[in-house]
């Protein structure tokens, strides 16, 4: 039969534990709602919202669909991107560790 | 076949990483942005979606370019908690790929060769706290 405790012993036999910030950590963090497929992504398009960060505010762009042409290292030309291939920005502020904090990040 | 991305981060955030300090540029009031960025450590995952498909280190460096088209958008979703106030956009990117354990490179024609993305947004966004905050004011 496990203990009240047995969670945290089982953790400290697996991981030692390092700093623990009393507020949580001051990084981003996704949008809850967005794990439909089990992740927490989500397309680019009208009406969704360009941010994958949460409780954020601040400057974004947002793209999908590329349709291009590269060529690698044996001088071959490959196509590149699909119609889901998306890019993002997201400049601002953002809610984590009980704090507002700043930042510029992307999703590529 | 490759698919290149960031690894999900331990928050749960998907292909995100910071944009180090003068790598991005915003001009003419936030209606064009411009990003750079040399080197990002990446992956190479050709199988993804699929669960615990094989990683491989790679490096990423791209440009990419979105101008405001005159086409004016608002996103408003009361239920989901977010609101974007921006415009239609322009899309361009050149990018460079390597997968230095097995040789591998890539790079796109320049910037002004590639045909711009399908869909693009620039503009202002709230959500969660900080559009509840606005709603109750």
């Amino acid at each position: 039969m496990q203990g009240f405790n047995a969670w945290p012993q089982a953790a400290a036999r697996t991981r030692p534990v390092g700093h623990i910030d009393p507020d949580g950590p001051s990084g981003p963090y996704p949008i809850p709602w967005l794990d439909t497929n089990g992740s927490h992504n989500q397309p680019a398009g009208p009406d969704l919202e360009p941010s994958h960060i949460y409780h954020f505010k601040g400057r974004v762009a947002r793209c999908s669909g590329f349709a291009g042409v590269g060529t690698d290292g044996e001088n071959e030309r490959l196509l590149f991107g699909t119609k889901t291939t998306d890019y993002g920005i997201m400049d601002g502020e953002y809610w984590a560790a009980r704090a507002p904090q700043t930042g510029a990040f992307t999703h590529i | 076949m490759h698919d290149f991305h960031p690894p999900i981060s331990d928050a749960g955030l998907y292909w995100v990483v910071p944009v180090p300090a003068g790598a991005l540029q915003w001009s003419d009031g936030g209606r064009s942005a411009t990003i750079e960025m040399q080197d990002v450590a990446v992956i190479d995952q050709p199988k993804w979606p699929a669960r615990k498909a094989q990683a491989t280190p790679a490096r990423m460096s791209f440009k990419m370019v979105f101008e405001a088209t005159h086409q004016a958008v608002t996103y408003d979703d009361k239920t989901r908690l977010f609101r974007v106030t921006g415009f239609l956009a322009t899309c361009r990117m050149e990018a460079r790929v390597s997968v230095p354990s097995i040789g591998f490179t890539w790079r796109s024609d320049p910037i002004d060769k590639c045909p711009s993305a399908a869909f693009a947004v620039i503009g202002n966004e709230v959500n969660g706290k900080y559009y509840q905050e606005e709603a109750a004011r």
